[in-house]
């Protein structure tokens, strides 16, 4: 089948500003989303941002509060009437995988599969072959008790394989999907994409994960939609300093844009103006943060700072740079350059302007080295997101 | 060194704690078998012999089978039922299913024989009397509601710490039918509660004596423990003493025999409990109908089983004399009037003492039990306090009265160290669980922050686990003002409590003073119930420091 083609047959979920409340609180606000075939699609947030009560509204497991839910272009959930999960053509894998402590492995993984109407016999073969392509067959007749996380991880997995579904969820697996694992998965989307087409939708608050395995990925903060794009985009041109620092370690500086042309854009911190790799859709006179990500400042340059800390990592050494207007961390490979309290200069080679200058709490994002970001004076309006 | 004093101390509550355990169960016990096996050797084939006791044993064997064949799948259900999330009011539910406990079952069975009995409150009202109220099909009824509730308490329990609501998801998620669910994966999970729910349940009717005693006895239907009190309290010559030993010997061998085996399969899996999952209730069918049939069921048997009968009760008492209609002209106080004398003021005054004590005590020597039990040399002993759970009322008070009779015979202290032996298991239980909840971590960061070992347990454990000891000593109170089994079998002149005055007048068939001391029974429990209950549900509910209190506090979005 074309890509064409694949267009036009319908999405394997689609979310229509899906709203849950629990009572006071509002779960998921207003989220409009789709998984395309053969996609995974991963909901990356901090915890509490509605990625698992999103995930059991599409599972059947929440109906939603308005807001409608299409599996394949079948509506399957509104406000008022919701298929049950066994109805829809879904199959999950749990936090804490979920496996029923009296079933063996083997059996868990044959339940979906005699659910379908398959005889024991045949459905315990075909668990076992299952469990064999994930290279846990010989761990059949155990209990879940008797399984390791990593196991148990495995088990799980073949139980949701074995449903034969359309979208597979996976609400924050507690530990990450190993190589292997992921390739049997990926391999089983590629398989059911061409038979009847398939997807994924994966919830973590790890951005490493979220980016690695994932064809787009969606930022949920407080039930809402922040930002949908492949995680290129959303790495490089996050929409605000939230979603920078989401999505990994980001410094930002103070300074302001004053042309763009293509793919580089010409930038003025501290009254010096230089050229770099980077786009910008609204230049102009106003101060706004620009983003640097942990390989796109360099020492040697025009622009002043001084060494506040130096951490060796092994491959690389990360130094933080105040440079009056923010601090920067910048990567070099090697042992450190400088010591603690030198003068250094520096430079830019990219950076992403971002004008939305929100501090939705504190994210935390794994190696950040940022103090909280203290917001500019007069945020500009959004461009990026609708709210 | 001071490891050494600390091993010691352990040491000396182990001892102490096994010695008083020894005293109050094991050499009463022991005393007993001596007893009839020396004394009563030569007249037991005699008492064997005789046509009644067969029957009696027969009838007390069918009855726990069929009370517990009814009343844990009742339970169950309704644990399951009161899981739905669109049962109205189901917070309230929860509470009223412990309704049918609270009431003493001294006072459960008689009401019962006036609302539904001959020239009782259905028959009067609506012409519609249950003449076999009185006889095994009442006893039968009333004890399926008593237990009913404990059934639920299991499996509610099981419920919360096995069934975790994400497994009954994945059941759904791979295609299952709720019905499926409940069979392949909830059931399965619940099948240790519902064992452990079925032996106790087994254990506590085949003990049960105020309600056979209430309804079958005036109908000669017989049971192993009326058959005691008889024997005890109104047969005179030495052959009803010995059969009265030889079948409280037999009642909890009987007891055993079906408790043992079920407690050693029962045992390594009832150990491996799931930690229970925050998530809560499972609300697959937020918007069902199924909760209205839920609350109708519940609605039923709380009304017909309590409600109905305690209205009747409060009939009775304000009623002058029987046939009398029990209309608003009709009422008096005078029944209150009779009953509120020197005797019974006293009686409630001792059974409050009794209760009050006991409860406390019991509360300390639990806790102890549940300490000690975490290190090797205690296991034994929380094995032996909980088969005390399992061991007949009449066996032991039978069992203290042979030991101790000779010192103590009709004095409230031999009533308390009853109570002690049987209770025991019922504060222990509790505070057990608590325990087991808490994590040991605590205790130790406390000790790395410079606690010393009281202050730890002071400062650290003591605020998360009172609860738990409120609750066992609620637990504990409420029983032992209840109980009539083993004071009816122990009391002297001067030592009978409110329950066996309430129990002699039943006798006397004087139905309004009965019915009045019956109501009296049931309310002096509020008294300390209501404050100790409020005080649990206030140590429960969490609180929050309110963040302008903590100054500087980060507030984190």
């Amino acid at each position: 089948m074309s890509d064409d083609a694949l267009d036009r047959v319908p999405a394997v979920l689609e979310v229509r500003e899906l709203c849950v409340r629990y009572g006071e609180v509002t779960a998921v606000d207003d989220v409009s989303l789709q998984v395309r075939r053969g996609e995974m699609l991963a909901l990356l947030g901090p915890s509490g941002s509605g990625k698992s009560t999103l995930l059991h509204s599409v599972a059947g497991f929440q109906p939603p509060s308005s807001g409608e839910v299409w599996l394949k272009g079948r509506r399957v959930a509104t406000h008022e009437q919701a298929e049950p999960p066994e109805h829809r053509d879904v199959a999950v894998v749990f936090q804490s995988y979920a496996l029923w402590p009296h079933l063996s492995a083997l059996d868990n993984v044959a339940y979906p599969i005699r659910r379908r109407g398959v005889g024991r016999r045949l459905a315990r073969d075909e668990a076992l072959h299952i469990l064999s392509r994930l290279r846990v067959s010989h761990l059949a007749r155990r209990r879940p008790a008797e399984l390791s996380g990593g196991e148990q991880q495995r088990v799980g997995l073949a139980r949701a394989l074995a449903r034969q579904a359309s979208l597979y969820l996976f609400d924050e697996p507690t530990a990450h999907l190993d190589t292997h694992v992921r390739g049997v998965f990926l391999d089983e989307l590629v398989v059911r994409r061409e038979a009847t087409g398939a997807g994924g939708l994966y919830a973590t608050h790890d951005a490493e994960e979220a980016l690695g395995l994932a064809d787009r990925v969606a930022l949920l903060d407080a039930g809402q939609l922040v930002q949908v794009g492949t995680p290129q985009q959303v790495y490089t041109e996050p929409v605000d300093v939230w979603a920078a620092r989401l999505t990994g370690p980001a410094s930002v500086v103070e300074g302001t844009v004053v042309a763009t042309k293509g793919d580089r854009c010409v930038v003025k911190v501290h009254d010096t103006v230089i050229n770099v790799e980077g786009r910008d859709t609204a230049p102009g006179p106003d101060r706004v943060s620009l983003l640097v990500r942990p390989g796109w400042a360099h020492f040697g340059g025009e622009l002043p700072g001084r060494l506040r800390a130096v951490w060796f990592r092994g491959p690389h050494s990360d130094h933080l740079v105040d440079t009056g207007q923010g601090e920067v961390l910048i990567r070099e490979p090697g042992p450190p350059r400088h010591a603690v309290g030198d003068e250094v200069t520096w430079t830019l080679s990219r950076t992403w302007p971002m004008r939305e200058a929100y501090s939705r709490g504190d994210v935390g994002g794994r190696g950040s080295v940022i103090r909280p970001f203290t917001p500019a004076s007069s945020p500009g309006p959004s461009e990026h997101r609708p709210r | 060194m001071q490891s050494r004093v600390a091993g010691l101390g352990q040491r000396f509550g182990v001892l102490a704690v096994g010695g008083i355990v020894g005293l109050l169960v094991v050499l009463p016990v022991l005393r007993l078998g001596y007893v009839v096996w020396t004394e009563g050797a030569a007249s037991l084939d005699e008492v064997i012999a005789q046509g009644g006791l067969g029957r009696a044993v027969l009838n007390t064997v069918l009855l726990a089978g069929s009370v517990t064949v009814v009343a844990v799948p009742l339970g169950t259900l309704a644990a399951l039922g009161l899981r739905r999330a669109d049962v109205p009011a189901r917070r309230w539910w929860r509470f009223a299913m412990l309704l049918p406990v609270l009431v003493p079952q001294f006072v459960l069975g008689y009401s019962w024989t006036q609302a539904y009995g001959r020239a009782g409150f259905t028959d009067v009202a609506l012409g519609l009397p249950w003449p076999s109220v009185l006889g095994p099909w009442g006893v039968w009824a009333v004890l399926v509601v008593n237990t009913v509730p404990l059934a639920y308490l299991f499996a509610a329990i099981g419920l919360a710490t096995r069934a975790e609501p994400n497994l009954e998801r994945a059941a759904r998620a791979s295609g299952a039918r709720p019905v499926s669910v409940l069979l392949d994966v909830t059931l399965p999970l619940l099948r240790p509660s519902i064992a452990a729910a079925s032996v106790l349940t087994f254990a506590l009717t085949m003990e049960s004596f105020a309600i056979p005693q209430v309804m079958g006895t005036p109908a000669g239907f017989t049971t192993v423990t009326t058959t005691i009190y008889r024997d005890l309290s109104l047969g005179s010559d030495p052959r009803s003493f010995v059969e009265a030993l030889a079948l409280s010997l037999l009642l909890v061998a009987l007891t055993l025999l079906v408790v043992v085996p079920a407690d050693l399969w029962l045992g390594p899996r009832l150990r491996v409990t799931r930690v229970a999952d925050p998530e809560g209730a499972l609300t697959l069918n937020p918007r069902g109908q199924g909760g209205r049939w839920v609350a109708a069921g519940l609605g039923t048997y709380l009304f017909l089983g309590v409600v109905v009968p305690l209205v009747a009760l409060l009939a009775a008492s304000v009623t002058p004399a029987v046939g009398v209609s029990p209309s608003p002209r009709n009422w008096t106080l005078d029944n209150f009037r009779f009953v509120v004398n020197s005797r019974s003021i006293d009686a409630l005054g001792r059974s409050m003492t009794l209760a009050l004590m006991a409860a406390t005590l019991l509360t300390v020597l639990g806790g102890c039990v549940a300490v000690l039990e975490r290190r090797r040399a205690g296991r034994a002993m929380s094995s032996l306090v909980t088969i005390t759970l399992v061991l007949p009322g009449s066996t032991l008070a039978v069992a203290m009265l042979i030991t101790y009779g000779r010192w103590l015979g009709g004095t409230l202290t031999l009533i308390l160290l009853a109570y002690l032996a049987k209770l025991w298991a019922f504060a222990h239980r509790p505070i057990s669980g608590a325990l087991d909840r808490f994590p040991p971590e605590q205790l130790q960061a406390a000790r790395a922050s410079g606690a010393g070992p009281l202050t730890a347990v002071r400062t650290v454990a003591l605020r998360p686990l009172a609860p738990a000891l409120l609750g066992a000593w609620l637990i504990c109170f409420v029983t032992a003002l209840h109980e009539v089994t083993m004071s009816s079998l122990l009391y002297g002149p001067g030592s009978d409590t409110l329950a066996v005055v309430a129990l002699n007048t039943q006798e006397l068939g004087r139905i309004g003073p009965t019915a009045a001391l019956s109501l009296l029974l049931t309310l002096v429990m509020l008294a300390p119930a209501v404050p100790a209950w409020l005080a649990i549900r206030w140590l429960r509910t969490p609180r929050r420091l309110h963040p302008r209190r903590v100054r500087g506090a980060i507030h984190v979005g």
